[in-house]
């Protein structure tokens, strides 16, 4: 190993930075995309209308069609149309996300739409890596740890790091690279320690279940019931008997008045005496994460059973601590804020990816040093690839695939996913069989197109679409620049050693 | 809304410019001659000042409790923002500053 | 004392920080959750909110530490914590 400290330190940020680091891009632009996952959804399904329907007539309609459709029903679920997310959805049985039928907020009718993954994709991505998901959400989880051990290491290693704080020196390989990856990590530290440490707290009674088997036997629902969790009573009996539906419409304006912004209801029991009615806030209106939270109304009387209560402190602290995650607060300029904040990590990240091979290109890109040496460089340096614009090129593919689909085809959202992992595993390929400063500007000139090409297929008939189709532009422009400065820049042995011989001079 | 978080975004950046003039290395970086101490020390004060302030027109917009979030976002873009300029157009980096005064007076006769 | 290869040290200081790191923070916010002056959902949720602190130290103790077998030494630290925090567990096997 190496001696002091610090050394040991540089050693673990290097190694555990380059293995881990691939994975951990692809965790982070999934995430940064996530940011938007609902307006990526609206994108990917253009059937869906935006319209200005109040969420009262709407529930109101939505009602009717259940009404006219499932009146038998054991639980009717109704996604009101919000700011971000403009559909109106109605469902039966407890489902997550998905199935269920698209109603016109304006007709109540329902609206035949696409099947798509939406930009849910990425955000099940983000904290799954797509594997099942209990597996991915320990994998996730053990990349989170090491990205906080990279981070811790990497403030330690950083000796300079109030003189270099605004230090960028460009146009000098190796120490532009360095700088630039120094820049992008120290100033946005709050942030990358803030998403990180928050990410596993999210989870973090899965992955360390110490306190609950502790204190209460390992019973989870024992630790539920005592946060003051406890579930209404099922009323069974009266659910046997018939019963007229209230008019929700008050309601909703009463759940209003107290949570702020809606974002849906479920309407246990319905058309019998044991209606329950449970009214949803819209996520966001405080940072503390309100899912699972919910007015509970008798369904026949409209008389309200159970409030939301209040947090206490302990609850509170953590519920805060996933909201800041989550980033589902202040609005659309939050939601920006934490986009572009998004984006610097994933470049903080890449550079350090970049690093390592620049760093090493002169020894073992040329035929100087050990064979094994420079196959293990050459890994690296496709892994680079293949990892970072192979990422970027997967991602922008599924775009591409939920509007190039055909609309009929069978198991349409397999299809749009196995676009996502064809395109990734094609991108290694391609980035094994190129050199690699070819392949790193194919590869991005190529996300840049399409990047681009995002308006030209069509379906922007909204602000919301427009917004997505432009920053997808804006994006594209910025990568193509990046691939063009990637395909001008002259390979660093010559330069490196005149640049330092004048700095030493100096 | 949107002019206090514009302003929110805006002093954060000229607190970071702030600071990064006072540094002896950025300073001479844009001017080329060395920074006299007392105009050192200036910069930092105001550049910190102006941190504060953008503290409290973030607080102005989202309130203090989702406020400082929205405050070191700030701080963190805009000292990127800053960082990037500086080598490529020195003197663009710091002329950013003037939107500030154009900012005040959109807020007072806007 | 004939040193080890260096990937066998690399591997051992790697399980210290991956199962010697667990092990230290799930017997810490054991600990934790037992001794602290609140409610039991509240020590539970107070207790396991440091844990990735202890985690990341295990793991950077797991590398920096002077050689591949004192990376263990959280490991070691976990067992008094684990006895601490399961001590009615423990109580109960022993009767």
């Amino acid at each position: 190993m190496k001696n002091t400290f610090t050394q040991s330190m540089a050693w673990l940020h290097t190694w555990a930075g380059l293995i881990f680091g691939w994975l951990l891009f692809a965790i982070f632009v999934t995430g940064t995309l996530a940011v938007f996952d609902k307006e990526l959804d609206h994108w990917m399904q253009p059937e869906v209308p935006a319209t200005e329907v109040s969420q009262a007539d709407a529930a109101r309609r939505a009602v009717a069609y259940l009404q006219a459709h499932e009146p038998q029903a054991g639980n009717w679920g109704i996604s009101l149309p919000t700011e971000r997310s403009p559909g109106l959805r109605v469902s039966t049985g407890d489902r997550r996300h998905g199935g269920g039928v698209q109603l016109d907020p304006r007709t109540g009718e329902a609206i035949e739409v696409r099947d798509s993954v939406g930009g849910n994709f990425f955000f099940r991505f983000h904290f799954t890596l797509d594997l099942p998901r209990n597996w991915g959400i320990f994998v996730v989880g053990a990349l989170a740890l090491v990205m906080l051990a990279a981070l811790v290491t990497g403030i330690v290693i950083h000796k300079k790091i109030f003189k270099e704080f605004f230090t960028f020196r460009p146009n000098k390989g190796q120490r532009s690279w360095l700088d630039f990856h120094n820049a992008s990590a120290v100033l946005l530290l709050p942030f990358h320690l803030m998403i990180t440490y928050t990410g596993l707290v999210i989870f973090m009674l899965i992955y360390i279940p110490a306190g609950v088997d502790a204190l209460f036997e390992g019973d989870s629902r024992a630790y539920f019931n005592a946060q003051g969790n406890a579930r209404l009573e099922q009323p069974r009996q009266l659910a046997r008997q018939p019963g007229q539906l209230v008019d929700v419409a008050p309601l909703l304006a009463q759940a209003e008045a107290r949570l702020g912004p809606l974002g849906g209801l479920n309407i246990r029991n319905p058309n019998t005496a044991g209606a329950r009615i449970e009214i949803r806030p819209e996520l966001g209106n405080r940072i503390a994460l309100a899912k699972g939270q919910a007015m509970v109304f008798d369904g026949v009387s409209g008389e309200l059973l159970s409030d939301v209560p209040q947090w206490r402190a302990a609850p509170l602290t953590q519920r805060v601590m996933v909201g800041l995650h989550f980033a589902q607060f202040g609005g659309y300029p939050m939601r920006w804020l934490y986009f572009i904040c998004g984006l610097v990590s994933c470049v903080m990240i890449a550079s350090g990816l970049v690093l390592f091979c620049v760093k090493r290109g002169r020894k073992y890109g040329n035929g100087t040093a050990q064979a094994s040496a420079r196959r293990w460089y050459r890994v690296a340096e496709v892994c680079n690839v293949g990892f970072i614009s192979g990422l970027l090129l997967a991602c922008v593919a599924l775009l591409w695939a939920s509007r190039v689909l055909p609309v009929e085809l069978a198991q349409r959202e397999s299809w749009e996913v196995r676009t996502f992992f064809g395109v990734w595993v094609l991108a290694l390929l391609h980035a094994g069989v190129r050199p690699a400063r070819r392949a790193w500007v194919e590869q991005l000139l190529l996300v840049a197109v399409l990047c681009i090409g995002l308006g030209a297929l069509g379906g922007v008939g909204d602000a919301m679409r427009v917004g997505v189709v432009l920053s997808a532009l804006v994006m594209g422009v910025l990568l193509g620049l990046v691939a063009w400065r990637v395909g001008k820049a002259v390979p660093a042995p010559i330069r490196a050693k005149a640049g330092r011989n004048v700095e030493a001079g100096a | 809304m949107m002019m206090w978080v514009t302003g929110g975004v805006l002093f954060a950046y000229v607190g970071m410019l702030g600071l990064c003039q006072g540094l002896e290395r950025h300073y001479k970086q844009v001017w080329q001659r060395p920074c006299p101490r007392a105009l050192r020390v200036g910069l930092r004060g105001a550049g910190w000042l102006a941190l504060l302030v953008s503290l409290l027109l973030c607080a102005q917009a989202w309130g203090w409790a989702m406020g400082p979030v929205a405050w070191l976002g700030a701080m963190s873009l805009s000292g990127m923002l800053l960082v990037m300029l500086l080598p490529y157009w020195p003197r663009l980096a710091v002329g950013l500053a003037a939107v500030v005064p154009v900012w005040g007076m959109v807020q007072l006769f806007g | 004392m004939i040193q080890a290869p260096a990937w066998l040290q690399i591997l051992s200081r790697s399980a210290a920080a991956l199962f010697g790191g667990y092990a230290l923070s799930y017997a810490a916010s054991a600990c934790l959750a037992r001794l602290l002056p609140l409610s039991p959902a509240d020590a539970v949720i107070v207790a396991t909110l440091p844990a990735f602190v202890f985690y990341t130290g295990a793991i950077l103790w797991a590398f920096a530490s002077r050689d591949a077998v004192r990376a263990w030494a959280p490991l070691a630290l976990a067992a008094p914590l684990a006895l601490l925090g399961f001590w009615p567990q423990a109580l109960g096997w022993l009767a």
